[in-house]
């Protein structure tokens, strides 16, 4: 338990130096997320219920519980000479691996089995010595039906599930699930959380040192995770700043492109407890192998705490739809031009489609 | 005589290299067009209240929009939404507005994409007006509110794949325009 | 089709009297060159050559993975620039992936088995004299040297990050366009522009020659399955190149001037690019693995002593699997944002050329079945291709799974996949071609001892090479990292393991080239009995300068 105490000097970049963070992004790349520094303005994204949300979040951050979790050895990492699939931590990723190793793998064996011992056998059976005068035969109707006609249905017999894994996989996200914006830099990833008023910040690898002092796995760990509630489904919106990059966690079985100029969003609900890593998985340059990903899912409250550490307000969601609900399709038309009377000249025109 | 017979197969094949040479090539107007048709990487519609016959029913049902806001690296401006979301009735239009500012001592043009996601609500997603792709000129610490006015086509519920949609997200990222590369 | 003979007297056999048989000086025979069979022979030595390059680097990609952390790169990095820092390193590690894998596809595995084996042999099976344009012949062969060129140029002139092009083979944009300054990537485009165009060439000169100059009698139906192959493939060739000919002109007009085709700034889009690519992109596997199905049922046959089990089935097989080949490119892009109709269908469309596939394994082993069965050198590769295609094969069944393919897409799962069918398959097919038709090419015979030994070797050197890799794939070892956290260790290092063991079978490879030439055995017109029913074994070996003066008549 000492250690932990060690990690959160390791992780503190995170905390009460948010600041710190702030400066140094826009110094390495002009990060500039949806939501701006809270230190700056307070966060756009609670725009109307923000100034009483901020000072009730305030006082609990303060008292900040949040301490990074350490990762269990064989839980949302690889293992040193694993064979199979890491362990799944989501809904999907549970279904996914079912098809997988179920249903696919068995079959996959199965062929390449057959495949081997029709080979093994017609090489000892017909071999030179063994049958010195060979058949003739070039044709058979039957036989050739068959081999056409049970692959296919074997690929049927696959294809029910995996259709129905993509449709699951399409399933809409739910109103209420946790936003988490998602952004790849060459070569680092920024993570936001529009509605709880939490502005970008950056996520970089961890150095051999400090991922030792941090108990982590180097190449892997990093200094300000992305934190999840556990049980509660995790909408992440992806986009890439420069070049295409990919947000991947392989224990959530989720993959997506971080393409620059466009969204992409997925989901996942995490089960269980933990810290889930994973890498960049789209070739971005130089350092496409240094920018790992990690997500740690804590229980509700903990996750609370995380937030309010974060400078946010965890019911910021459920504060912030009663008042966005408001502004009617019309009301806001005339306020908004009032209330920013210089920039009408420019809005206006530029509003052509 | 054969060699007639082959210079025929050859050109005739050769052909078919320059016509798919031609087809990749068409495939970028072509593919801009299958985007906008069928709202493929969630590619917004358009709608000219001018033009249409009428107007979209609108629903009891609502649905959630989010606005998010991006920025080149490249380009030194502030860009964020007014609100994260909104919930808006199917078939209202309803106003987003998104802020832009300047944060250098320069005038700057920017240009905005925009798609939405998921994927498959690019169809019902229809703008009536927006700042999309338009040049901006920013001031030196200029601020300006751009809106947006769109609604969700009551349609959305009649598509299997889209109708069970509960949040839209509509987004937009600025760029820098490039003049010296216009130029070259 | 192989059971075939000719029945007409063939008077190729008597070169020594045949006044047209006049063979030119060195520097017109070889530089001038307008033979296919000299052609073919370039070709053979240039893709020897680009291999030996490609295997290489491959090799100081399994060496810098045999353990975490990065051991070798600064040095490499700084043979090619003394100042090379930290950043330069990690670049040329993204160079070697790039330069690998476009050398192995555009100047190993293409150049080898259609501009090699595809020039030898297609006149030779058709009973043609030679291609129906033996000058655009040369200018093909030339047009890849000079490609070649420009590729191992660009390794020395700065791209971006150090010297070199660090895209990866596919040169997805904005990394490609934006994100690489510096001529690298240009001479890189400009590198497979020039492939391509000899490509695109030498698909019209097969199709020319396969359809216009078969000898009388022999029916599209009684062809050989390997002109069969390279027919379809000629046809893969002519309608997916141009496509990347453009893809790639547009990126170097968006890199260049000012365009704005894959750039989201000026309402392009990026996405655009990869649809382009793998449009070729797909159909180029078929180009890459087609032609060794033909060469496998070549030697099946005749190691079998039986005609090929199921020939129409085969040759259509072939046919669907370009068909098909042309409708699936999407699979390679399952995780960069797709809708899901989109993805069911690409799901569905994948799974669906397991089913030809599967024909062309099974009617092997009907060929087989029955069959009096020699292991020669070649057989031995073919029943090596046809369990490692299968295994190949197999994963790519579970790849095609879009909503299974969302974890292992881009990871070391995907590098065994495609090595197992094209670095166990594509490149055991040509080695099966090699041993086949060595003897018709030299003269020689190579050392049966010496041609085993490399087979097994090898066979089991890729193996261990790329089994593993499956297992870091499942484990979450992303593609294309020069470095890795420690509990990718095990695996990486048997990996590494696998390719020395790998590369001591090739040193067996070389050893039997050179044996042949000092101490084989000379070879008979047809070495291998009465399974080798095609018309190149009529000839003596190697054939005439000019065969075929008198077209041999197919009953």
């Amino acid at each position: 338990m000492k250690s932990l105490k060690t990690l959160v000097i390791a992780a503190a970049l995170s905390f009460g130096t948010m600041g710190v963070v702030q400066a140094q992004a826009p110094a390495a790349a002009p990060v500039e997320a949806p939501a701006a520094t809270p230190v700056a303005t307070p966060a756009p994204a609670v725009t109307d219920a923000a100034a009483p949300a901020t000072d009730a979040a305030a006082v609990p951050a303060g008292d900040a519980t949040y301490v990074p979790m350490k990762p269990v050895p064989g839980v949302g990492q690889p293992v040193d000479g694993g064979l199979n699939f890491q362990p799944q931590a989501s809904v999907l990723g549970q279904k996914a691996y079912g098809l997988s190793h179920h249903i696919l793998l068995p079959v996959i064996t199965a062929i390449s089995l057959l495949v081997l011992g029709l080979l093994l056998w017609v090489v000892v059976r017909y071999r030179a010595s063994a049958n010195p005068e060979p058949s003739k035969t070039s044709h058979n109707t039957i036989i050739e039906v068959i081999w056409t006609a049970v692959p296919v249905l074997i690929l049927a017999v696959i294809a029910v599930p995996s259709i129905r894994l993509l449709a699951a996989q399409y399933e809409p996200p739910k109103k209420d699930a946790l936003t988490v914006k998602v952004t790849g830099y060459q070569w680092y990833w920024g993570y936001a959380y529009p509605d709880q008023g939490i502005g970008e910040y950056v996520s970089k690898m961890l150095t051999p040192e400090q991922a030792t002092a941090a108990g982590e796995p180097y190449h892997l760990a990093v200094d300000n995770r992305m934190v999840v509630p556990v049980g509660q489904q995790v909408k992440l919106i992806i986009t890439g700043a420069d070049v295409i990059h990919s947000f991947a966690v392989p224990s959530f079985w989720i993959k997506m492109d971080a393409v620059p100029g466009r969204a992409n969003e997925t989901t996942f609900t995490v089960t269980k407890p933990g810290v889930y890593y994973g890498q960049c998985s789209e070739l971005c340059g130089v350092d496409h192998g240094y920018m790992p990903i990690a997500v740690e899912a804590l229980p509700m409250d903990k996750w609370k705490a995380w937030v309010r550490s974060r400078g946010g307000n965890p019911d910021g969601a459920e504060a912030a739809a009663p008042a966005a609900a408001a502004p009617a399709p019309t009301g806001p038309v005339p306020a908004t031009t009032e209330a920013a009377p210089a920039a009408v000249p420019a809005a206006v025109p530029a509003a052509k489609n | 005589m054969t060699d007639s017979k082959n210079l025929r197969t050859a050109m005739l094949a050769g052909l078919v290299a320059v016509m798919m040479i031609g087809l990749g090539f068409a495939a970028v107007p072509l593919y801009n067009l299958f985007c906008r048709v069928t709202g493929f990487n969630g590619t917004t519609q358009r709608y000219d209240p001018a033009a249409a016959a009428e107007e979209p029913q609108v629903l009891s049902d609502t649905i959630s929009v989010r606005f998010d806001a991006n920025v080149s690296p490249k380009l030194p401006w502030k860009f964020h939404p007014e609100r994260p979301r909104d919930t808006v009735s199917i078939g209202a239009r309803d106003m987003a507005i998104f802020i832009a500012e300047n944060n250098s001592p320069h005038p700057i043009t920017g240009t905005a994409t925009f798609n939405v996601t998921p994927d498959q609500a690019g169809k019902y997603f229809t703008k009536i007006q927006c700042f999309c792709f338009t040049e901006q000129v920013l001031q030196p610490g200029e601020r300006i509110r751009m809106p947006v006015l769109f609604f969700v086509d009551p349609k959305i519920k009649d598509d299997v794949d889209a109708r069970d949609i509960q949040e839209i997200t509509l987004s937009y990222t600025f760029y820098p325009v490039d003049e010296g590369k216009k130029a070259s | 089709m192989t059971d075939i003979a000719a029945t007409a007297p063939v008077h190729g056999h008597d070169h020594a009297h045949d006044e047209h048989d006049h063979v030119p000086g060195f520097f017109t025979r070889w530089f001038l060159s307008t033979n296919h069979k000299d052609i073919g022979t370039l070709y053979l030595i240039f893709a020897i050559f680009a291999g030996i390059i490609g295997g290489v680097m491959s090799g100081m990609m399994r060496l810098e993975l045999a353990e975490p952390g990065i051991q070798y790169l600064h040095g490499w990095a700084q043979f090619f620039d003394p100042a090379a820092g930290d950043t330069q390193a990690k670049h040329f590690w993204n160079v070697l992936i790039t330069a690998h894998g476009l050398i192995m596809i555009f100047f190993m595995v293409m150049p080898a088995i259609i501009g090699g084996f595809g020039n030898w042999f297609v006149p030779l099976m058709i009973g043609a004299p030679d291609m129906a344009f033996p000058r655009m012949n040369n200018v093909s062969y030339w047009l890849t040297t000079v490609a070649f060129v420009l590729l191992v140029g660009s390794m020395f002139v700065p791209g971006g990050s150090g010297l070199g092009a660090g895209t990866g083979w596919t040169l997805y944009a904005p990394l490609s366009t934006s994100g690489s300054v510096g001529p690298a990537v240009d001479m890189v485009i400009f590198s497979v522009h020039l492939a391509g165009a000899a490509s695109i060439l030498g698909a019209i000169n097969f199709i020319t020659t396969i359809f216009n100059m078969r000898a009388p009698g022999m029916t599209l139906h009684k062809m050989p399955l390997f002109v069969w192959s390279v027919l379809v493939t000629a046809f893969l060739l002519l309608l997916s190149l141009p496509v990347l000919a453009a893809a790639i002109t547009m990126l170097l007009t968006d890199r260049n001037f000012g365009t704005t085709f894959y750039d989201a700034t000026g309402g392009g889009d990026p996405v655009l690019y990869q649809h382009l690519f793998w449009f070729f992109g797909h159909p180029e596997v078929y180009i890459m693995v087609l032609p060794g199905f033909g060469i496998i049922s070549q030697v099946i046959s005749t190691f079998s002593r039986k005609p090929v089990f199921g020939y129409l089935g085969m040759a259509y097989a072939m046919v669907a699997i370009g068909v098909v080949g042309f409708i699936v490119w999407a699979h390679h892009m399952f995780t960069v944002g797709m809708s899901v109709n989109l993805k069911m269908y690409f799901t569905a469309a994948t799974m669906v050329i397991a089913v030809p596939t599967g024909i062309k394994i099974f009617s092997w082993i009907a060929t087989m079945w029955g069959g009096s069965l020699s292991f020669k050198t070649p057989m031995l590769w073919a029943l090596g291709f046809i369990f490692m295609f299968t295994v190949g094969g197999v994963t790519g069944v579970v790849l095609a799974n879009g909503g299974v393919d969302t974890n292992l897409h881009d990871t070391y799962y995907v590098v065994a996949h495609f090595h197992y069918v094209l670095s166990l398959g594509a490149v055991f097919s040509l080695f099966a071609g090699f041993y086949y038709w060595f003897p018709k090419m030299s003269g020689r015979m190579y050392s049966e001892v010496l041609g085993q030994l490399h087979f097994w070797i090898f066979f089991i050197g890729v193996n261990v090479l790329f089994f593993p890799q499956h297992f870091l794939g499942q484990q979450g070892m992303p593609r294309r990292y020069p470095d890795y956290a420690e509990a990718f260790t095990y695996w990486h290092h048997i990996s590494s393991i696998g390719y020395a063991i790998m590369a001591v079978g090739m040193l067996f490879f070389f050893a039997n080239i050179v044996y042949a030439y000092v101490a084989g055995k000379k070879a008979a017109a047809n070495p291998w009995g009465e399974g080798a029913t095609t018309l190149e074994w009529t000839l003596s070996s190697p054939p005439p300068f000019h065969q075929f003066n008198e077209l041999p008549r197919i009953a």
